[in-house]
């Protein structure tokens, strides 16, 4: 029996089961893809459509339910000439998208909300709009955009000049398709044809296995084509995002060590993937006692890893002067103890792609923050030569870190592979939870000295990183956190060690800030302790400490340039003034079950790999007919990397940033631009992006025998350079098109940030460049509650040059959101919380108003000055939210995130009552 | 993950749903907005073999004025329920409850006859109408049989319906001339099932309290009626230390369970922090204030 309903105005009719479900229809089965599914629970919002013009989670209607009745996506916005609704133009102008994964669901709901109500106040808006996630934004540019529709405030947006592009608010190259429903990511891609993998995961957190006989399955599922196992890997059963570390197995082989592991894979149709349940496939477990936190250190607990005894991954060290004797001359000492959680990156697209063989290379078309990474992480894999791994990326529907280590590869890979068919796969949102990495939870203890006078002496920590069962990212943590720990202020005498430690729990890797906003928390609270018992001002104590040009760090490195804490927390003055004085004033007339307070987190962040090379490389191409294209492997994962590239390049070579064309991401037609982490592409890879534009009209320039300072016109088939009087005109025909990817002319440019290794006091120069900030932020805590709400928040950030005003913006909201989170919401228990509505993560009614304030001083080794943003915005916030709830209550929260019960507990602790 | 297989049923008639679910019962499970069915299903936490949807049928989402009640069909959306200027005028509870209820996406789809057959634990409307005495009508093959909410549940997410049974409407006394009505809870989100929330409505005549009305969510395996805090504050009326003890009968009478969300012991200290400013914010707004 078939459903008829009205999409978009138009017929159309489905001849699927009456309960499936309307989001599957409309993606899998009549292909508006527009439509997205992030949580598939009615959780996320990302499914958003209207049905009669009311939003509603697609996901959770059966389609049977919508027959004969009207269903609007987000391909029904725009006109049928395409041209975008202001809804929609408002959102691409005001960067309301950045991975675009949300932004379908955000418009629905923002068209239902028009649709009934013309001029909503910002109460309606938080209401209307309530129910979309987004994890990249903090959602304040998108109350602007909304705003707009409401009220347009005349903001004109041009395309700039030639060599204007460098600081200019340009619309993103790919904004239009993230609005109109037409942006393609993991899930939105695969062939028709293409088969489904399914993983099953292990449902125990420690255990050895044997396999039982699939003879059964494959006969009541004539679907299932093929059950893979450790057996079939064609290459070597593990990776790892270090060269020299695959530990962690492509499809577990004998034993598990965390929950959520993959055991086997399941290939065939998607009703025989699906339709088999996890418990009819015959693995059998002996369960072992498993280790979680830091049980691993305890005398007697077993060895996970053959290689790491006590189950230590690593250790990390610095050491700079003699920080335990100079804490002897102190006049005040603080020390205290910290303690984070599991942090799960949240983004609303699952881990997604697809897999072919095509002869005897293999391409993945998959959602990624690494393409060569990658590429080479599943040439090993499959046991081919890296050049035989063609990665296409697709739109990343939000990273955060937890995109660089491998999702759906290694199934799809080998199933691809070894069958020779296309196979395809998408995770679920508890899969995507269960088996990505997460932020490391942490213990830290630290002391921190300082004279009477404010001047710090020492700083003397020791911290333990839980690594999880695999080592993905745990050295890198074990050795930023201990560069960073003193916070971004001068210390003479430093010793900071750490321990990434092994646990039978979900593997710990990047996430946005690697190590650092833990750390953060220890020093900048400590700072504050500091600060009450010498009488300084807050802002005034890390002012007088803030570090500068010509001081050196913990390992040594002097800062010979862009070092802008002190400019940070000078713009932030007024408004800290202003806000504690209004906060003590509300307390002071608060019936004392209200009350606010302010506090202040400073950070610093190294921007690159430490202490290793991490070259991008980019060309600039012109073709024989005239066009220009910047070939980039800088992969976009919301942050605008795509535009941010096209425009440092189109400034240096001198063309107006609309007549270049982007090719991206695809590793067999952009170079090695490394990994969308570390905040680096900004830096590195705009450096490099910069530069190859640059090397093309030096190229150009010498072709035509003139100066530096003659200008190009870039026409049809030929460019005109003019200097002074003079005018040559160059034919692009007559060159020969054989070089790289068929063009004529080729700039090319790599760049990779001086830094040098560490020795073992943790002594030598880790980064090219750092980034600095300062947030403010003022919160209400309802002290009978344990509530905190984030009323406000002012972020001071030092990006050297802002390449792009609104999306360096656009990263401190988000930023500062997701810190938000880690400090009062977010935590990831493995097993308990692996959905979105037991793991919380900021709503639009969580993310308070974020000013910004944008320092620019000025990084020479970056493009036109600028260093990176896309981590530094979190990491001051959780530090400014716990000493905006000490001003507001006199409660110092050690342990994140700070929920209700946990502050409620530490305030009655306070008053001495049980 | 996709739900486990089973038969969808779409009557379009009450008579025919109520056949069908006669013919399959005990297996059969009715199948009404949807917002807590549907991913129970395709988490196959719930695996039903029949689902009989009753979203084809047309005359069971109304709203009309009954005289002393209103009379709510149990396919009323919760949208269509906050958006009702009847609800508003008689009974301010349930309007203020539903505005509680998950976003407006949820709401636009979620149904009261859902929410409360689903009997969650956490949720606003089956404490609303346990503080409100509504009348919860069940019908089957075998004939309509009007349950006294008190009667209602029975425990996490379980009722007193029987198996072939349907709940049709609700019936929600009408609040009475000088009563305010809150329902004030706390969720870690807005938007989020309660930590701890509590309904009430309170009548006042001059300073005493003729009528009151409280139960909370969130805070035992099932709503809980707080007679003890209702007691309280009718003899003592809205004293400060009527409305402590009052807190602190509330707080005896919740039985929580600690969660990834909050301890135990902070869930119960909460039940009775949040009778306390419901019954304020109630009294307030009987008194004509906001």
């Amino acid at each position: 029996m078939s459903i008829s309903f009205n999409l978009n105005g138009k017929p159309a009719v489905t001849d699927a089961a009456p309960a499936r479900r309307l989001a599957h229809v409309l993606r899998e089965d009549l292909g508006f893809t527009g439509t997205k599914i992030g949580c598939d629970a009615g959780d996320c919002g990302a499914c958003t459509v209207l049905l009669d013009g009311e939003q509603v989670c697609s996901c959770l209607v059966p389609v049977a339910q919508v027959a004969d009745r009207d269903v609007t996506t987000v391909e029904g916005l725009a006109s049928a000439d395409g041209r975008l609704s202001e809804l929609q133009q408002a959102f691409h102008e005001y960067g309301a998208a950045q991975c675009g994964i949300c932004t379908p669901g955000m418009l629905m709901a923002a068209a239902d909300m028009f649709k009934h109500n013309a001029t909503p106040s910002d109460d309606q808006i938080m209401d209307a709009m309530g129910g979309v996630l987004c994890r990249c934004t903090g959602y304040n540019k998108i109350v602007d955009a909304v705003k707009h529709v409401v009220q347009p405030n005349g903001v004109d947006f041009v395309s700039p000049d030639a060599g204007g592009a460098m600081g200019a608010r340009t619309l993103k190259t790919d904004g239009i398709q993230k609005v109109d429903g037409t942006e393609l990511f993991g899930a939105d891609v695969a062939p028709a044809d293409a088969l489904w993998a399914r993983t099953i995961r292990s449902p125990h957190h420690s255990a050895t296995f044997t396999l039982g006989d699939f003879d059964d399955l494959y006969k009541k599922w004539p679907g299932l084509e093929r059950v893979f196992t450790a057996a079939d890997v064609p290459g070597n059963n593990g990776y790892g995002i270090y060269p020299e570390i695959k530990d962690q197995p492509a499809f577990a082989d004998g034993q598990v060590r965390f929950k959520g592991e993959t055991v086997v894979a399941l290939v065939g149709t998607h009703e025989a993937v699906y339709g088999i349940r996890d418990e009819d496939v015959p693995i059998n477990y002996e369960l072992r006692e498993p280790l979680f936190g830091f049980a691993g250190l305890d005398d007697g607990a077993h060895q996970m890893h053959d290689a790491n005894p006590g189950n230590i991954l690593a250790h990390g060290y610095v050491k700079k002067g003699e920080a335990k004797s100079a804490m002897e001359t102190a006049d005040v000492v603080v020390e205290d103890s910290f303690v984070t959680g599991f942090v799960e990156h949240g983004y609303i697209e699952p881990e997604a792609g697809w897999a072919q063989r095509v002869g005897d290379r293999l391409e993945i078309t998959v959602s990624t923050q690494a393409p060569y990474m990658d590429r080479d992480e599943v040439a090993q894999i499959i046991g081919i030569p890296n050049e035989s791994v063609r990665i296409i990326p697709t739109a990343c529907g939000g990273g955060f870190g937890g995109k660089l280590d491998l999702g759906v590869h290694p199934v799809i890979g080998v199933a691809a592979w070894v069958l020779n068919k296309p196979v395809r796969c998408t995770w679920t949102r508890i899969e995507s939870m269960a088996a990505s990495t997460k932020r490391h939870p942490s213990r830290i203890t630290a002391r921190y000295g300082c004279t009477k006078d404010g001047d710090l002496v020492a700083y003397d920590m020791s911290g333990d990183f839980n690594t999880g069962a695999y080592v993905s990212w745990g050295l890198t943590v074990k050795d930023r956190v201990p560069v960073h720990a003193t916070g971004p202020y001068y210390v003479p005498h430093v010793e900071a060690a750490t321990r990434a430690v092994f646990a039978n729990e979900t593997p710990a890797g990047a996430f946005r800030g690697f190590g650092i906003p833990q750390a953060a928390i220890a020093h900048d609270t400590l700072m504050d302790m500091m600060a009450d018992e010498i009488g300084m001002d807050i802002l005034e104590f890390r002012l007088r400490n803030a570090i500068r040009k010509g001081q050196d760090t913990a390992t040594g490195q002097v800062l010979e340039y862009s070092a802008g804490l002190d400019q940070c927390l000078v713009a932030l003055r007024e408004p800290w003034q202003k806000a504690r004085a209004a906060a003590e004033k509300f307390n002071a007339e608060s019936d004392g079950v209200t009350r606010r307070g302010v506090g202040l987190g400073c950070m610093w962040y190294g921007c690159g790999n430490t202490s290793l090379s991490n070259p991008s490389t980019m060309h600039v191409g012109i073709a024989a007919d005239g066009t220009v294209t910047l070939y980039s492997g800088a992969q976009d994962i919301g942050q605008g990397t795509n535009t941010t590239m096209m425009q440092v390049a189109a400034d240096g070579l001198g063309i107006r940033m609309d007549q270049m064309e982007l090719v991206w991401g695809d590793t067999d037609k952009t170079a090695d631009a490394g990994k969308s982490s570390a905040s680096r592409q900004a830096y590195v890879s705009g450096r490099a992006a910069m530069e190859a534009g640059q090397d093309l009209r030096g190229q150009i320039l010498r072709l035509a025998n003139v100066g530096d300072d003659a200008s190009i016109e870039f026409g049809e088939g030929r460019l005109t350079v003019t200097e002074g009087d003079a005018v040559r005109v160059i034919d692009l025909s007559d060159l020969s098109d054989d070089k790289l990817h068929g063009n004529v002319l080729v700039g090319e440019a790599t760049f990779d940030p001086p830094a040098t290794p560490l020795d073992d006091m943790g002594q030598g120069n880790p980064y090219g460049t750092y980034g600095f900030g300062a947030q403010v932020a003022e919160v209400e805590v309802d002290v009978d509650l344990g509530t905190v709400k984030v009323l406000h928040v002012w972020a001071a950030h030092d990006v050297g040059a802002a390449i792009n005003p609104t999306q360096v913006e656009g990263q401190v909201h988000g930023g500062v959101a997701q810190g938000l989170g880690l400090a009062l919401m977010e935590e990831y228990l493995p097993g308990r919380t692996e959905n979105l509505h037991d793991y919380l993560i900021p709503t639009f009614g969580d993310v308070p108003p974020i000013d910004v304030y944008l320092i620019e001083d000025p990084e020479p080794t970056g493009p036109y000055g600028a260093k990176g943003i896309g981590e530094p915005a979190l990491i001051p916030t959780p530090p400014a939210i716990f000493g905006a709830i000490h001003h507001a209550t006199g409660v110092r929260m050690k342990q994140a995130p700070a929920t209700p019960d946990r502050v409620r507990a530490a305030i009655l602790a306070a008053q001495g009552e049980k | 993950m996709k739900p486990a297989r089973f038969d969808h049923l779409l009557p379009t008639s009450l008579e025919d749903a109520l056949a069908m679910l006669a013919e399959h019962a005990p297996d059969g499970r009715v199948l009404a907005g949807g917002q807590s069915l549907v991913p129970m299903m395709n988490f196959r936490l719930a695996r039903p073999t029949v689902l009989v949807d009753l979203n084809k049928i047309p005359d069971l989402a109304y709203i009309r004025d009954a005289g002393d009640h209103l009379a709510i069909g149990a396919m009323t959306r919760e949208r269509a329920i906050e958006n009702s200027d009847l609800v508003r005028a008689a009974s301010p509870l349930l309007h203020d409850a539903t505005l509680h209820i998950g976003h407006l996406p949820i709401r636009s789809r979620g149904t009261i006859g859902g929410s409360i057959s689903n009997a969650d634990p956490a949720a606003e409307y089956p404490a609303t109408a346990l503080a409100l005495d509504a009348t919860l009508v069940a019908q089957s093959v075998r004939g309509e049989r009007p349950i006294a909410a008190s009667d209602f549940f029975d425990g996490v997410m379980t009722t007193t319906l029987e198996v072939d049974e349907i709940l049709t409407e609700i019936r929600v006394p009408k609040a009475p001339p000088g009563s305010g009505a809150a329902l004030v809870e706390i969720a870690r989100r807005h938007g989020d099932f309660a930590l701890a929330g509590v309904a009430a409505q309170i009548t006042l005549e001059d300073d005493r309290v003729t009528d009151i009305r409280l139960a909370a969510c969130g805070v035992g395996p099932g709503p809980i009626r707080l007679t003890g805090a209702e007691n309280i504050l009718r003899d003592g009326g809205l004293t400060d230390t009527a409305l402590a003890a009052a807190g602190r009968a509330a707080a005896d009478a919740a039985d929580p369970d600690g969660d990834v969300h909050a301890t135990a012991s902070y869930r119960r200290k909460m039940a009775g922090v949040m009778t306390r400013r419901a019954v304020e914010k109630a009294a307030r707004r009987a008194g004509g204030a906001a």
